[in-house]
C-alpha cells in the first residue's frame, strides 16, 4: 500500500473513533429519544462538540479553516453518525461551511465551522431536486432541523450568477413541520430586505456542495442500514419460536443473506464515489458517481430498513423498540438531496455506457 | 522442486501497470482468433486449442503459476489486469482445469515427481484435464460423494460415477475426489486422485443440456486401476485442498463480464424491437444499469483485496449471488421484449448479437453451478452473518 493510502486509512480510522465517542453506534438511544419532538430536536452542545472536532469543515481546505480532508473521510463520519442516530444536522452544516468558505464573511465561517452558530442553507424551492435556482422571492422549503437554525444561507440569482445571502433566524418568517424522526422541517420566506450578502457567486461551489451532501447522506443511510441489520441479526440469534431460535429457519437466513448483499453493494458504491470525488473529479464524472451512490443507498437502504421491521415481527412495529428509529430516520433522509429516481435518471443521462 | 524454463523470458511484474495492460491488450488483439470472440457456447477442445497453443507458446498460459514451474509468476495486481484484458476482448474460456485447478493443486500439495510429470504437460497442451467432483447424489452436498477408491497393493481400485463433468469428452486426464475412508466423518474420508482417462473401465457419456449443447458429461468408473502414486497430498485430506481451490471459482463467477455482455446485447435487442425509446423499457433498463454499475463497484472492492495480497473470505459468495441473478434478470428482460422471437431456437436474423433465447438459456445454470445460490445464501448466513445452524 502506498503512503498516501496508509494516511487515508489512518485518518478514516481516527474519524470513526472520534465519531464513536460523540454518537456511539446504537449505544445512546435514550439521548436520541429524549430529543425527539422537543425543540429544536437536537442538542446544541453536541452540535458544538462536532464543530470543535472539525467535522463540518472536514472537506473544507485548511486555508479556509477546514481540515483539508476529503469525501472518503466525510462518508465514513456520516456512516458512524447514521449508525449512532445522532439528530444533529451534520450534513447541512457541512454544506453551509462549504458555501461560506467561498465567501467573504470570515467571522460567520469561523462560527459555523466551530459549531457555535447553527447555519443552515435554504437552497431548495421544490421537492426532490438538486437544483438551486436561487429565485429571489421563492419560499425555501424542506430545510432540515430548521427549528435549531441561528442563520440561514440563501442562494439568490442575479443575472448570470448566484449570490449568497445570510438571513438571521431570529425574526425570520419560518414555518415548521414535525419530521417522522422527531426533528423539524422548515419553510422559509425569502425576505431579502433582512439579508446580508456573504458571497458574490456560489453557483459552481453550490453544485459541488450539493453533490457532496448527497454523497454524505448516502453515508448516513449506510450507517442506518448496517446498524439496524446488526440489531436484527442479534434478534434472529436469540428469539425463540416453535422451540427453536428463529435464526435457524432457512427462509429467514436467506432473507438476511440478501440484505447483506444490499449492504455490501451500498458500501461499494458509496466508497467508490468518495474515491472518485477525492481524485478531483468534476462535472459529469462527479455527478454520475454521486448519483450511483445515492441511488443505491436510497433503494437498498429502505429495503433493508423495512425488512428489519418485518424480521422483528410485532416488536419491530412498536415505538418502544429501537429498530423503528432507524426506519423513521431513513424515511427522513431517503429523498434528501435527490430521490433514487432522480439520481437514476441523472446517472442515465450523464454516464456513457461501455460499448462492447 | 522442479525447474521449468519459462517461455516468457522477461519478468512482466517489472512493467508498470499501464504498460503491462497495453502490452497484454496488443498481444491479445493480434493473436486471438476474431471469429471466436464472445462465443455463444462453451468451446470444445478442437475449437479452442489454437488459442491454448498460442498462449502456451508465448508462455502466458499460466499467469498465476510461479516462474520456476513455467508460469508467469504475476503479482495479484498484474493477474487481475491480465484477466480483465482477456475478458474485455471476449476471449473464450479454454479447457482450463489443468491451469487453474491441477497446477495450483500440485504446486501446493504435489510431490516433486508429480510436479515433474504433470506440470510440463499442462503447459504443452498434451494433458487436458477435467474435474471429477459432483455425483448424482452429491451435488450441492458435495461432501456426500460416494465414488470410492480402495487400495490394493500399490494401486487404487476406483468405482462410482461422476456427473456434470465439464468437457470430459475433450479431456485425457481427470482429477477426482474419491472416498478413501467410509468410516470417517464425511469431509474427512475424501482424497484427491489423478486419473488417466484412457484407463480401462472409464466410460464418458455426454449430457445434452437446455442449450442443446454437450458441455457436461457423466463419467463412469468400473474397477478402474489408478497407481497409488497418483494420490495428491495426504490421504483423506482431499476436502480441505478442494475447498481452497474453489476460492478462485467464487471470484470468477462473480465477475461482471457475463452481465455486462448481456446488458450490451439487451440494448441492441431493444433497438431492433423498437422499444428502446419506451418509458417502461427505459425504467427497467435504468434499474438494470444501476445494478450492473454497483456490481462492478462491489467486484472492484474484492479485487482490491486481492491486489493488496489478502485472501478472500466467505463473503465473496455475495458476488456470485448478485452477478448471476442480475445476469438472469437481464435475460428475463430480453425475453419480455422479444415478442414471439422468445420462442426461437437460433439467434434472430442470423445475428449473434440478437440472441435473446440463447442468452436466456445460458443464464439458467449460472445460479446452479459453482455451489447453487441457495448454498451461497447458506454460506453467507452461517459463515458471514453468524446465524445458528
Amino acid at each position: 500500500m502506498s503512503a498516501a493510502t496508509d494516511d487515508r486509512t489512518e485518518s478514516i480510522r481516527m474519524i470513526r473513533d472520534s465519531a464513536g465517542a460523540v454518537a456511539p453506534r446504537g449505544g445512546d438511544s435514550k439521548r436520541v429519544r429524549a430529543l425527539r419532538f422537543a425543540s429544536p430536536g437536537f442538542d446544541r452542545a453536541v452540535f458544538a462538540e462536532m464543530g470543535a472536532l472539525g467535522w463540518f469543515g472536514l472537506a473544507v481546505s485548511e486555508d479556509a479553516g477546514g481540515a483539508g480532508l476529503g469525501l472518503s473521510e466525510a462518508v465514513a463520519l456520516a456512516e458512524e453518525i447514521g449508525a449512532g442516530l445522532a439528530p444533529e444536522p451534520l450534513v447541512p452544516a457541512m454544506l453551509s461551511a462549504r458555501l461560506l468558505a467561498a465567501g467573504d464573511d470570515a467571522a460567520l465561517l469561523a462560527a459555523a465551522l466551530a459549531g457555535e452558530t447553527v447555519v443552515l442553507t435554504a437552497w431548495q424551492e421544490r421537492a426532490d431536486t438538486l437544483a438551486a435556482p436561487g429565485t429571489p422571492d421563492a419560499p425555501r422549503v424542506f430545510i432540515p432541523m430548521a427549528a435549531g437554525a441561528d442563520t440561514f444561507l440563501l442562494p439568490v440569482r442575479e443575472a448570470n450568477r448566484i449570490a449568497l445571502h445570510a438571513l438571521p433566524a431570529a425574526g425570520a418568517d419560518l414555518t415548521l413541520e414535525k419530521a417522522m424522526d422527531g426533528g423539524t422541517i422548515g419553510t422559509l420566506r425569502a425576505d431579502l430586505s433582512r439579508t446580508t450578502r456573504v458571497a458574490d457567486d456560489v453557483g459552481a461551489v453550490l453544485e459541488q456542495a450539493l453533490d457532496e451532501a448527497a454523497l454524505a447522506t448516502a453515508g448516513l443511510m449506510l450507517g442506518l442500514m448496517e446498524r439496524a441489520f446488526d440489531m436484527t441479526l442479534g434478534y434472529l440469534r436469540t428469539r425463540q419460536q416453535f422451540g427453536r431460535i428463529i435464526g435457524t429457519f432457512q427462509s429467514l437466513q436467506h432473507r438476511a443473506a440478501d440484505l447483506k448483499v444490499h449492504i455490501a453493494l451500498t458500501r461499494a458504491a458509496v466508497e467508490a464515489a468518495a474515491a472518485v470525488l477525492d481524485s478531483g473529479a468534476t462535472g459529469a464524472v462527479r455527478q454520475a458517481a454521486v448519483s450511483k451512490a445515492k441511488h443505491r443507498a436510497a433503494e437498498s437502504g429502505m429495503l433493508v430498513l423495512r425488512q428489519c421491521i418485518q424480521l422483528h415481527g410485532g416488536i419491530g412495529y412498536t415505538d418502544e423498540y429501537d429498530v423503528g428509529l432507524y426506519l423513521r430516520r431513513g424515511m427522513v433522509i431517503m429523498n434528501q438531496y435527490g430521490s433514487a429516481t432522480l439520481h437514476r435518471r441523472r446517472f442515465m443521462a450523464l454516464a456513457p455506457e461501455d460499448v462492447e | 522442486m522442479v525447474a521449468i524454463t519459462p517461455n516468457e523470458p522477461q519478468d512482466l511484474n517489472l512493467l508498470d501497470d499501464e504498460t503491462f495492460r497495453t502490452h497484454v491488450r496488443r498481444w491479445i488483439e493480434s493473436n486471438y482468433p476474431a471469429e471466436l470472440r464472445n462465443p455463444p457456447k462453451r468451446l470444445h477442445w478442437d475449437e479452442n486449442k489454437p488459442w491454448y497453443f498460442k498462449l502456451a507458446e508465448k508462455g502466458w498460459l499460466c499467469p498465476g503459476w510461479p516462474r520456476q514451474f513455467g508460469g508467469l509468476g504475476l503479482s495479484p495486481a498484474k493477474q487481475i489486469i491480465f484477466t480483465e484484458e482477456i475478458e474485455r476482448h471476449g476471449c473464450a474460456r479454454t479447457n482450463d482445469h489443468g491451469i487453474v485447478m491441477v497446477g495450483p493443486l500440485l504446486i501446493n500439495h504435489g510431490t516433486a515427481e508429480q510436479q515433474q510429470e504433470f506440470l510440463p504437460k499442462i503447459l504443452s497442451g498434451e494433458h487436458i484435464w477435467c474435474q471429477g467432483y459432483s455425483e448424482p447424489n452429491a451435488g450441492s452436498d458435495l461432501a456426500a460423494l460416494r465414488t470410492e477408491a480402495v487400495l490394493d497393493g500399490d494401486t487404487y481400485i476406483v468405482n462410482g460415477q461422476k456427473i456434470w463433468t465439464t468437457l470430459a469428452m475433450d479431456a485425457n486426464w481427470c482429477f477426482l475426489l474419491v472416498r478413501t475412508d467410509k468410516n470417517a466423518k464425511k469431509q474427512e474420508g475424501i482424497s484427491f486422485l489423478l486419473v488417466d482417462m484412457a484407463t480401462p473401465g472409464i466410460t464418458v457419456k455426454p449430457i445434452i443440456n437446455l442449450e442443446y449443447h454437450d458441455e457436461f458429461c457423466e463419467v463412469f468408473f468400473d474397477n478402474v486401476r489408478v497407481p497409488a502414486r497418483n494420490l495428491v497430498g495426504t490421504p483423506n485430506r482431499g476436502w480441505d485442498m478442494a475447498k481452497a481451490l474453489l476460492s478462485f471459482e467464487r471470484i470468477y463467477l462473480g465477475s461482471p463480464r457475463l452481465s455486462a455482455y448481456a446488458f450490451a446485447r439487451l440494448r441492441q435487442l431493444a433497438e431492433r424491437m423498437g422499444v428502446w425509446e419506451e418509458a417502461a423499457f427505459q425504467e427497467s433498463y435504468g434499474r438494470l444499469r444501476m445494478d450492473l454499475e454497483d456490481l462492478k463497484s462491489l467486484y472492484g472492492s474484492f479485487v482490491d483485496k486481492l491486489r493488496r495480497g489478502e485472501t478472500l473470505g466467505p463473503d465473496v459468495s455475495m458476488l456470485k449471488l448478485f452477478q448471476t441473478e442480475l445476469f438472469q434478470r437481464i435475460t428475463d428482460t430480453m425475453l419480455e421484449i422479444a415478442g414471439e422471437n422468445a420462442g426461437l431456437l437460433e439467434p434472430m436474423e442470423g445475428n449473434r448479437n440478437l440472441n435473446p433465447t440463447g442468452q436466456y438459456i445460458q443464464a439458467r445454470p449460472a445460479t446452479i453451478y459453482g455451489g447453487s445460490n441457495e448454498i451461497q445464501r447458506n454460506i453467507l448466513s452461517k459463515n458471514v452473518l453468524g446465524l445458528p445452524g
